[in-house]
C-alpha cells in the first residue's frame, strides 16, 4: 500500500525484486544505482553474507524529486533468493506496492523460477491480497549466457498471468531500466 | 480494487497529531528520538534529536527487523507479536506495532527507563490506533489530492531519469 503524506507532500511506495538464487535481483539494483544522477539516489544498503549472497535485503531509495507538488520515492528492495530464505522474502514483501519477478532464462533453472514465482503467489496472497490483481512485471535476465530457453517457452511456464515482461542482461544493464520503468508506471498507476 | 492495494492517504491534521503525540513520548520517557513507519518501512514522521543521518535507511532496517522478529514468533507459535526491544550500548530501541499497519518506535539511552518506555509507548500507540483508523475511514479520491494530471506528470519524469 503506497503512502500519500499530503503535509509533507510526499509519495512513497515500495517495489521487490523476486526471484531464485542467483538470478541477477541485487544485478539489477547495483546497476540502477550506477546510472541514476547522483541527486535521485540514495546509499545502496546491502545486507549480504561475506560471499555477497544477499542475506536479507538490500534497499535502494530513489527521489524523483517533485511531480505536481509531490516529493515522490520509490524504495527498491531485492529479497534473498535461497530456498532457505522463505520466511525472510515474506518479512521483506510486506507492504511493497509491486513486484519485479526476475527469471534465469537459463534452463536448468526453469524449475526453481516455477518454484519461487509459486511462492511469490502465496506470499502475497497471505497478506490479504489478490495475486491476480497485483502489480507484477517479469524480467528474463541472463539472455546472454548460452544454454537459455526461448521467450515463448518462458511465457508459457512462467507468464500465464499475461504481465508485461522484459528480456535482460543485468549485469550490463540490458533490460534494466526498461523493466524499472515499467513497474514504476504499473505502481504509480494504482495508486 | 482490492482495499489493500489502495493508497494510504495521510491529511495534513492527522500528520499534526501524529507529530504531538511523538514529541509528547520523547519529552515524557526524556528519549531521544521518536519515528512512526508504515510497515512498509517509509517513514511517516520523526520527532527529536535533529542529528539522526539517514532516517530513510533506518527506516527500512527497523520495520525489515521487526517483520523478520514476527516471523520467528510465528514459528514460535506465538498468537500476537506486538513488540520488539533492542538493547545497544549507547541507545536502545523499543519497537511497538499499531493495528498491523504502522509501526512506533522510540530511541532512547541509559538515562530512561525501559518501564516508562513500555507504559508510555502503549498510551501512545493507543493515541495513534484511533489517527490510524480515521486515516482510513476518510474516503478522499486520490484525484482530489493529486490532481488529475497527476500521473502523465510522474510517467514523464520516470522516462526522463531511469535511464541509461
Amino acid at each position: 500500500m503506497a503512502l500519500i503524506n499530503v503535509a509533507a507532500r510526499e509519495i512513497h511506495c515500495k517495489i521487490v525484486y523476486y526471484g531464485p538464487g542467483m538470478c541477477g535481483k541485487t544485478s539489477n539494483l547495483q546497476y540502477i544505482h550506477a546510472q541514476v544522477p547522483r541527486d535521485t539516489k540514495g546509499d545502496l544498503l546491502s545486507i549480504a553474507t561475506e560471499t555477497e549472497r544477499t542475506l536479507f535485503f538490500d534497499f535502494l531509495p530513489l527521489d524523483l524529486g517533485k511531480v505536481r507538488g509531490f516529493q515522490t520515492r520509490f524504495h527498491l528492495y531485492t529479497v534473498p533468493g535461497q530456498v532457505l530464505y522463505e520466511r525472510t522474502r515474506v518479512a521483506v514483501l510486506n507492504g511493497s506496492d509491486g513486484v519485479v519477478f526476475v527469471a534465469d532464462s537459463q534452463r536448468s533453472k526453469l524449475e526453481e523460477n516455477i518454484k519461487s514465482l509459486k511462492e511469490l503467489a502465496v506470499n502475497i496472497t497471505r497478506q490479504n491480497k489478490k495475486f491476480q490483481d497485483y502489480p507484477v512485471i517479469l524480467q528474463y535476465n541472463k539472455r546472454d549466457l548460452g544454454d537459455v530457453l526461448p521467450v515463448p517457452v518462458l511465457d508459457k511456464y512462467l507468464n500465464g498471468m499475461h504481465w508485461q515482461r522484459f528480456e535482460a542482461v543485468a549485469t550490463t544493464g540490458v533490460g534494466v531500466f526498461d523493466t524499472l520503468k515499467a513497474i514504476s508506471k504499473l505502481v504509480i498507476s494504482r495508486l | 480494487m482490492d482495499p489493500q492495494l489502495t493508497s494510504l492517504i495521510v491529511p495534513s491534521e492527522e500528520i499534526t497529531k501524529v507529530e504531538e503525540c511523538l514529541n509528547h513520548l520523547v519529552e515524557d520517557t526524556g528519549g531521544n528520538y521518536a519515528l512512526l513507519l508504515d510497515k512498509s518501512g517509509q517513514v511517516i514522521s520523526s520527532q527529536g534529536d535533529g542529528d539522526r543521518q539517514d532516517i530513510t535507511a533506518l527506516g527500512a532496517l527497523i520495520a525489515g527487523t521487526f517483520a523478520s522478529s514476527r516471523e520467528v514468533a510465528k514459528l514460535l507459535r506465538e498468537k500476537d507479536f506486538r513488540v520488539l526491544f533492542q538493547q545497544g550500548v549507547r541507545e536502545n530501541i523499543f519497537i511497538a506495532l499499531i493495528e498491523e499497519q504502522w509501526i512506533l518506535c522510540i530511541i532512547f539511552n541509559k538515562g530512561t527507563h525501559i518501564g516508562l518506555v513500555k507504559v508510555l509507548t502503549k498510551k501512545a500507540t493507543d493515541e495513534l490506533a484511533t489517527v490510524l483508523e480515521r486515516v482510513r475511514q476518510q474516503h478522499k479520491a486520490r484525484d482530489e489530492v493529486l490532481g488529475s494530471s497527476f500521473r502523465t506528470s510522474m510517467e514523464d519524469t520516470i522516462d526522463l531519469l531511469f535511464r541509461d
